[in-house]
């Protein structure tokens, strides 16, 4: 009795979780008024976290939204994939794919929350609005929210600063003293973040700022200090005159992808060779498996940038083509209209070098259209340029983000005062800011993924010949801003061309029509039931055709990898 | 039953005196067997030897690496000896698994006892057992690949364009087809031999030079995507080629060049690497080149950062290879090296560039260069003079079905022949290689502690002062090295069990690298009395200790 009353009540709740209209909500434009999926975007995910809202996602969306794992991590955790897309209506493989990863620097968290937001957003909106409906019908979103969970983790509960880690958790000696993580972050006052020490001292170089006695300033020349700042919360460990030299990892995720690599004495960070790092190469395999990505986003903080590649001067073969240029400048530049306050720049050349980064990996080796966004900027405070954090903490934030400073006892250094900035505050967004700015780097990957390849087949005309014979011509259009083969992916053969096949009949011959007016025609001699084109460049179109035997009814099928399979029937 | 008990007593004889077989028979060994001889090794040397397999290949062969000393072989300099680093030069991979044999088998002589002690050895013979494949296949043919199955042409079809045997010999070997519009001609230095027709000479080529086989794929390429495969040699992180041919999908993604890589990582103790292939820089020494300045420099104004490849030997590194060099010629009495062939990827190079160590390479065996004379010629005289068996395939005229109506003809060296000494030669160039790897070896760094003073003060107050000197030949860590994270640092340390305050100079000291014959002395002043022990070095270059009490 009381059994069936639990299943008849869950039965209820049920249906009105389901239900579309809530008398207590009004939608807001571009949000879904209503979610399947309870999700907020004001906080931050845990792994656990994570993993709850995919599979949450992938319950209540079943034909949009698949998981797996791409993997494991070193600690052993799942580096968890979801494929977003219609997949019901054509395979996801073959269609135009877009990939989204975030948190490869460990601390830089929040492009987790971007990722996850792309995700949910999508799936909720699939019902509700034309261009996601579009979106998801003619592309595919593989997603993976985090690519380092382990130091994720470690970043939310171990004693942190805002900038650490950034590496994996792989142990490492940084002193080539023979001993790994032997020395690193000791947390004086035990509250579970690495903040500053600073020390009463006559003689020091720093006062408190007057307008906010949080800050600590410099003294000007002549001026008489109050203290010296003893850097951040630490002990010398291992007894060799340096505070927190070796801690965790401490190697760069970022420095470890297999095109333009170098080692550490020319590229701080990196490791031994390329994809030293088993989440790295759960992604590098992931990616091999999915040929069809097309274009790509790879989170991280902070400053406010569309960064673009290459990410090393004169690289020779990461030199993008011309029409790349074009095609990548074009995107971008949308990318500063739909995100305000964020600047679209080159890597080597606005920012520094990276030798093995994982942008030039997606473009040099996969062929892929990338981007990565360097989240949050303070401009976001006042949007201004005064980027004053104090003020925005008192302000705004009511001093949430500033632990205040307290006297302790140190065990080298005697009474200190720890105090400053919380981990969560200076490189990843207050959460009243998260979801307005999840949304805007959304909206770029869909702008950025609307514009993969779109191929159709047009115009199929049938022309009798003399003998028996029949001349089909088609015309296979790409109505989209990208091209099927990036230059780098012409360059080195990185998929195959874009294959186009006519079913219906024996095929005796067959050409690329280069100029119909003047009859100009490229015969292909080999296999001529398969037209092989290099490219089919953005918002442009190829004319192909076949002499045929026999048959009035023809299909020409188009095989691109990264534009898509499609079809036409005259 | 006869035969059952002769092979019992057979195979008995070989388990008991399986290393005497090992050194005796110089042959070019299979991979199982060389496996199998080291497995004896380990067996018949236990307290000598440690047996690992450090990998498999993508056929399923065993990679395996014999590490050589007495005591704790780990925690004192060591020298990696690698062989099987390119497919054709077998003679290489006998080299080091020869050399693991003669040590082991003088490991009773006061000289190599005494070394054992001192040096540890790691030697892993064949390092990419599947690319050796062609030596033993019927038909025998050059390859240098690993069996990771590749599209090495990058026409979306994987193997599909392999060498074939067309005259049934055998043997790969090359075809010739007369042709107006072929760039080859008959070399005048000897007229079995084939080259590029000089145009500036007003030479013209009448003959079209291919490997053996047919166009299997119709692509109007011969044998251009055979079975397998990436190259170990072109595998590796240094000046590696983005999607050149045999390189793999990034440096190293094999198997095979991970292994090694790996392997040598986890010692940290290894100072020297030397390895048996086509790179020479025992033969005609590395020269210091002007370091390239290759720089990032980004546009002026926004953040800025350096990075510097070394592309050429440090000054300090290329002295040492000098040394070696000339060691190695005396003790070989090879003249006359083909020279230096950079190769994008290869493993040497990265031994030195990327991990830090000092890094020798020879084939280990070849032919003296003639002037004005290709090496295929330089071989063939040589040949007539030293070897006996046939080294040349006789050109035989066959019908080629890509060809019809023309002549053509299948010859040229055998395969192998250029790069590996026949087998009656092989003993003689295992045994000089041995010589010269166990003379190169007494080379090594060793620190000692020296001139230790203790001056007390006042009671309860003393400075110490002591010299740490290498006695080497060998810095404690290549001039390279010094910037590689992965070549440890000096350690200083100064320890007691009693109370006691360092007022000056450091518990712990982190401390830069020594050449040879350098010292350096370091000093601290201790507020206390009692029993001290001060530690000096690292795995790569050895440590020493020295106790002293103050009172």
């Amino acid at each position: 009795m009381q059994r069936s009353i639990i299943i008849i009540l869950s039965f209820l709740m049920t249906i009105s979780l389901q239900a579309q209209k809530d008398e207590r909500f009004f939608k807001a434009a571009g949000t879904p008024v209503n979610p399947k999926v309870s999700a907020s975007w004001n906080k931050y995910y845990t792994y656990s976290g994570i993993k709850d809202l995919c599979e949450r996602l992938v319950t209540a969306y079943p034909d949009l939204v698949k998981m797996e794992s791409a993997g494991k991590s070193y600690e052993g955790r799942d580096i968890i994939a979801l494929t977003v897309t219609n997949h019901k209506n054509q395979d996801p493989d073959h269609k135009p794919g877009y990939y989204i990863d975030g948190n490869i620097h460990s601390n830089e968290i929040q492009g987790t929350e971007m990722a996850l937001y792309a995700a949910w957003y999508l799936a909720e909106m699939y019902d509700e609005n034309d261009f996601i409906r579009e979106l998801l019908d003619d592309k595919v979103f593989y997603i993976i929210p985090t690519i380092n969970p382990d130091a994720r983790e470690n970043f939310m509960h171990e004693a942190n600063t805002g900038s650490s880690p950034r590496s994996g958790m792989v142990p490492r000696d940084d002193d080539r003293d023979g001993l790994v993580d032997e020395d690193g972050f000791d947390d004086i006052n035990g509250d579970g973040i690495i903040s500053m020490m600073r020390r009463k001292n006559p003689y020091g170089e720093y006062k408190a700022d007057p307008s906010d006695p949080r800050h600590m300033i410099r003294v000007e020349p002549g001026e008489k200090g109050e203290y010296e700042m003893l850097g951040y919360e630490g002990i010398d460990n291992d007894g060799d005159g340096e505070v927190n030299e070796d801690r965790q990892g401490s190697y760069d995720p970022n420095r470890d992808w297999g095109y333009n690599w170098e080692p550490d004495y020319v590229q701080r960070g990196a490791d031994k060779y390329p994809f030293s790092f088993p989440e790295n190469q759960a992604v590098r395999d992931f990616g091999i498996k999915h040929k069809n990505i097309a274009g790509a986003q790879s989170y991280h903080n902070s400053g406010g940038m569309v960064l673009r590649g290459p990410s090393i001067e004169n690289g020779g073969s990461e030199v993008y083509s011309r029409e790349d240029e074009r095609v990548i400048n074009a995107i971008g530049e949308m990318g500063e209209t739909i995100i305000p306050g964020y600047r679209f720049l080159t890597i080597w050349k606005d920012m520094y070098t990276v030798y093995g980064g994982e942008v030039d990996w997606w473009y040099g080796f996969m062929g892929t259209f990338v981007y990565s966004n360097e989240l949050w900027t303070s401009h976001l405070m006042f949007h201004d340029d005064s980027r004053d954090s104090y003020k925005f903490d008192k302000l705004l934030l009511f001093e949430d983000a500033f632990i205040p400073w307290e006297e302790y006892d140190h065990p080298v250094y005697g009474k200190v005062e720890i105090g400053g900035f919380d981990k969560n505050f200076g490189r990843i967004h207050p959460g009243f800011l998260l979801e307005s700015d999840a949304h805007r780097n959304t909206a770029f990957c869909f702008y950025h993924a609307y514009q993969t390849p779109r191929l159709v087949v047009r115009d199929i005309k049938v022309k009798d010949m003399q003998g028996s014979l029949k001349q089909v011509t088609a015309t296979i259009a790409n109505l989209r801003m990208m091209p099927t083969h990036s230059g780098q992916n012409i360059k080195y053969k990185i998929d195959p061309p874009d294959y186009i096949y006519l079913d219906g009949g024996e095929v005796v011959a067959s050409m690329i029509v280069l100029d119909e007016d003047n009859n100009l025609c490229e015969e292909q001699e080999h296999n001529p039931q398969r037209i092989e084109i290099q490219n089919i460049p953005g918002n442009s179109s190829v004319k192909v055709r076949w002499i045929v035997k026999g048959g009035t009814k023809y299909t020409v099928r188009v095989e691109s990898v990264k534009g898509g399979y499609t079809s036409g029937t005259n | 039953m006869k035969i059952i008990i002769k092979s019992l007593i057979l195979s008995l004889l070989i388990f008991f005196t399986g290393e005497e077989i090992a050194f005796t028979q110089a042959k070019y060994h299979e991979p199982g067997e060389i496996n199998n001889i080291l497995g004896d090794l380990n067996k018949s040397y236990p307290g000598l030897t440690r047996l690992e397999t450090i990998g498999r290949t993508y056929s399923g062969k065993d990679i395996k690496a014999l590490s050589i000393g007495s005591g704790d072989i780990d925690t004192r300099p060591g020298i990696a000896v690698i062989g099987g680093i390119d497919g054709r030069y077998a003679a290489g991979r006998e080299i080091a698994l020869g050399f693991a044999g003669r040590l082991l088998k003088n490991s009773g002589n006061d000289e190599i006892k005494d070394l054992l002690g001192r040096v540890s050895f790691y030697v892993i013979p064949d390092a990419s057992p599947d690319a050796i494949s062609g030596f033993f296949s019927k038909p025998m043919a050059e390859r240098l690949i690993n069996a990771n199955p590749t599209d090495n042409d990058r026409d979306f079809t994987i193997d599909e364009d392999p060498c074939e045997d067309l005259n049934g010999d055998g043997f790969i070997s090359l075809m010739r087809i007369k042709d107006p519009t072929g760039s080859y001609i008959i070399d005048p230095d000897d007229e079995r031999l084939l080259r590029k027709a000089d145009l500036s000479k007003g030479e013209q080529g009448s003959w079209i030079v291919y490997t053996e086989g047919t166009d299997n794929d119709s692509d109007g390429k011969f044998n251009e995507d055979s079975q397998g495969g990436v190259n170990f040699n072109n595998n590796f992180s240094f000046e590696y080629e983005e999607f050149g041919e045999n390189a793999g999908i990034h440096a190293a993604s094999e198997k095979e060049s991970r292994a090694v890589a790996d392997f040598l990582y986890d010692h940290f103790n290894i100072f020297a690497v030397f390895s048996f292939g086509p790179q020479d820089n025992l033969g005609q020494p590395f020269k210091p080149g002007r370091q390239s300045q290759e720089t990032q420099e980004p546009d002026p104004g926004q953040w800025r950062r350096r990075s510097r490849k070394i592309k050429n030997i440090l000054p300090e590194d290329s002295e040492q290879n000098a040394l070696l060099s000339g060691k190695y010629l005396e003790l070989t009495g090879y003249k006359g090296s083909p020279g230096f062939t950079r190769e994008p990827g290869n493993f040497m190079e990265w031994a030195y560039y990327h991990y830090g160590r000092y890094s020798y390479s020879t084939p280990g065996w070849w032919i003296q260069a003639e002037k004005g004379m290709s090496p295929e010629a330089a071989f063939l005289k040589y040949a007539s003079e030293n070897i006996e068996e046939d080294v040349f395939i006789e050109w035989q005229e066959i019908d080629h079905p890509d060809f019809p109506g023309k002549t053509v003809e299948v010859g040229g060296i055998k395969p192998f022949a250029l790069y590996n000494p026949p087998e009656h030669l092989l003993g003689e160039v295992i045994e000089s290689n041995y010589q010269f790897l166990v003379e190169a070896a007494k080379l090594r760094p060793e620190l000692e502690l020296l001139d230790l003073k203790t001056e007390k003060l006042e009671k309860n107050l003393h400075r110490i002062t002591v010299s740490l000197h290498n006695k080497g030949i060998f810095a404690t860590a290549s001039q390279l090295g010094d910037q590689v994270k992965w070549v440890r640092k000096i350690k200083v340390e100064i320890k007691s069990d009693s109370d006691f305050r360092l007022l000056s100079g450091k518990k712990i000291e982190i401390s830069e690298r020594l050449k040879a014959d350098e010292s350096r002395e370091y000093s601290w002043l201790i507020n206390g009395s009692g029993d001290f022990t001060i530690s000096a070095g690292a795995v790569i270059c050895g440590m020493d200790e020295i106790s002293f009490t103050v009172r």
